[in-house]
């Protein structure tokens, strides 16, 4: 079965690192792995990506071209819309087997996945190639420190999938840099139920005002588990290792998105 | 006038940032001109929105305070990242892409926040209200240290205001609606300050649909289902009833940046988000912001990225902030 992750996120969140790390990773496990960069705006990475999107069209091109009508943005609009409009290109250089596993390194700007349909139309295009795609949505760790702010997360997170149509995985990057209180405290947030979380915050006037709002957000993201949260510390060889066992299972139960929306919350160890 | 006579030399901070509090060193005061954050993403209007807002304000002689934090657009304000901080140097010094380059650069001005505050303080009572333009890519303000310390900073000094501009042209579809909803649901989460929702162009499209979805959750499940080729998602049906919780306690105004329609129904809401700032955010927050702040700025210093900015602050000779008008004087 075609494997593909999708690895989005705001800017600086820690995508390529994500992708390197798993490169590695799949390196010392002799499992066949091929990345895609997907960033026409990329800098640098380390990784060997298999595609780099680069060589077929980059942001500085475009801007170079066009600056005084675009903006940065404009220019990446532009660059996605020749992408998506080009996806043979990507194609004709997957290995595309029976066991191909493939990570996508997106552009950050939520535009991309709110406002347009360009990132759905890319999805949508690796899927007709018989991929089971799992999004991975990428948020800093340091963002997330209180569950007002791990709510905020998840919302923006849930605001670029509900359009791809996936399923899906948020990841907590950069667990490596928080000072220890706080990383236990993100791991004990992670732990408890949302609306546990919810009912534990002070009383403050906004907390009260807001109350009823904060229980149902927490009502979706405890019944739909797909949105469960998972802290990487990559420096933890463990913490890689659960994080891809978990998104194996996603990748294979989230054959038909409909139907699994709920994933069952163990997860068999020796099922690989 | 009270910033002409601050320091003229281009210091070079010693450390990132420096205290973004210094300048409001006296406590959150409620009595102040409120600031006004515009954000909304790429393209929404934000920047039309601001120079109709302010052109509206000229015309019943109150001209606000302007400042503008997007690096990437050159624009007649009061105070302009782009003097302080050049974006294209960034960029080519740096070899970082444009959203290196936005995110930099906002980093560098952020150690510079602390006189902003003070230039915002200290027209406060000449200026009915201060309006602050971000940069179009939303993330770099909303995911990032120094949006957060940007924002924190404002709202430990006096009344902020959160705006987030929604373009109606491109919300017809439920599922790009839900997502732009979403999105500014997590901003309320994020900033925890007083808050509403602008649907602009709506010379464009009239922005009923939005109102009619708001008010009635069936009727939006039922586009959802269509635009959705008739078959449901479950998520987005639960998704839709929060969303509903969320819109019983929000502000909405209808506006145009092109016709101008809207603004003082804008001003109004702002005049009701000052009151609530000071109702509920004064008495808890004032201790718990300044702590946040000092926290957040130490943790920029700390990492290890943001010592390598203090040696680029010093390559850039980052300008010092200034209001337009020093020239003048
Ligand atoms: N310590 C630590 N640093 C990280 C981690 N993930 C990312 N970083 C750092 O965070 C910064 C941004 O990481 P990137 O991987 O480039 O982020 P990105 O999401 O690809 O960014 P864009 O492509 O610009 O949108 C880099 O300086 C990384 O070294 C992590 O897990 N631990
Ligand atoms: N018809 C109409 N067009 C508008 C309105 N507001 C903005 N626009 C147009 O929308 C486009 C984007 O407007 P900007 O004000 O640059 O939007 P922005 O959010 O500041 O954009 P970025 O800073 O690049 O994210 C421009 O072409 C504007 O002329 C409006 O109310 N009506
Ligand atoms: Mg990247
Ligand atoms: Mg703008």
């Amino acid at each position: 079965m075609k494997c593909l992750q999708l690895i989005i996120g705001p800017a600086g969140s820690g995508k390529s690192t994500y992708c390197s790390v798993m490169f590695d990773h799949f390196q010392s496990l002799h499992r066949p792995l091929e990345i895609v960069n997907l960033d026409p705006a990329a800098e640098t990475f380390n990784y060997t990506p298999s595609v780099d999107i680069r060589d077929l069209i980059s942001v500085d091109d475009v801007l170079e071209d066009e600056d005084i009508i675009m903006g940065p943005n404009g220019g990446l609009v532009f660059c996605m819309e020749y992408i998506s409009k080009n996806m043979e290109w990507i194609h004709d250089q997957l290995t595309d087997g029976d066991d191909a596993y493939v990570m996508v390194d997106c552009p950050g700007q939520i535009e991309l996945y709110s406002h347009l349909p360009i990132m759905k139309e890319i999805v949508t295009t690796f899927k007709s190639w018989d991929y089971n795609v799992c999004t991975l949505f990428m948020i800093d760790a340091h963002f997330v420190l209180e569950p007002e702010k791990l709510i905020a997360g998840a919302l923006t997170a849930l605001s670029s999938m509900i359009s791809l149509e996936t399923s899906a995985v948020n990841v907590l990057t950069k667990m490596d840099q928080l000072p220890r209180e706080s990383k236990k405290e993100v791991e004990d947030m992670l732990e408890s139920d949302c609306s546990q979380l919810v009912n534990g915050v002070n009383d403050e006037p906004w907390n009260e005002r807001h109350a009823a709002l904060s229980r149902a957000i927490a009502s979706v993201l405890d019944d739909y588990s797909m949105f469960k949260m998972v802290a990487l510390d990559n420096t933890d060889e463990e913490s890689i290792e659960d994080l891809l066992l978990m998104i194996d299972t996603t990748i294979q139960y989230g054959e038909d998105a409909e139907v699994h929306d709920r994933i069952p919350k163990e997860v068999d160890p020796n099922e690989e | 006038m009270a910033e002409s006579t601050a320091s003229s030399s281009k210091q070079v901070p010693s450390e990132m940032p420096s205290s973004p509090l210094a300048g409001s060193s006296d406590g959150p005061n409620p009595d102040l001109a409120p600031s006004v954050i515009v954000l909304g993403m790429a393209g929404s209007g934000k920047t039309s929105f601001v120079q109709r807002l302010t052109a509206h304000l000229h015309a019943k002689k109150t001209p606000p305070y302007v400042v503008n934090l997007d690096p990437a657009v050159p624009y007649p304000v009061n105070i302009d990242i782009r003097d302080t901080v050049k974006y294209k140097q960034v960029m080519t010094e740096y070899g970082l892409g444009p959203n290196g380059a936005i995110l930099t650069s906002l980093n560098l001005f952020c150690t510079r926040f602390d006189k902003v505050i003070e230039l915002v303080r200290a027209r406060s009572s000449t200026v009915p209200l201060t309006i602050i333009d971000t940069p179009g890519q939303i993330e770099a303000f909303t995911w990032s240290a120094s949006g957060t310390i940007i924002t924190e900073a404002l709202a430990s000094s006096h009344p902020t205001v959160v705006i987030y501009v929604c373009d109606s042209a491109r919300a017809t579809s439920p599922a790009t609606f839900m997502s732009n909803m979403l999105y500014a649901c997590s901003i309320l989460y994020r900033t925890k300050l007083p808050f509403f929702v602008v649907f602009n162009k709506a010379d464009i499209v009239r922005p009923t649909f939005a109102q009619r979805w708001m008010t009635d959750f069936e009727r939006f499940d039922e586009a959802l289902e269509d635009s959705r080729g008739g078959y449901s998602n479950d998520l987005a049906r639960s998704l839709s009833l929060v969303l509903d919780e969320f819109y019983c306690g929000l502000k909405t105004v209808i506006c145009s940046a092109l016709t101008g329609e809207g603004m003082d129904e804008v001003l109004t809401a702002i005049d009701e988000c000052k009151q609530q700032y000071r109702d509920q955010y004064i008495p808890l927050y004032a201790e718990m912001r300044a702590k946040k702040v000092e926290e957040t700025a130490k943790r920029l210093r700390e990492d290890a990225k943001m010592g390598d900015l203090t040696s680029e602050v010093k390559a850039l000779d980052v300008g010092r902030v200034r209001d337009s008008d020093d020239e003048n004087e």
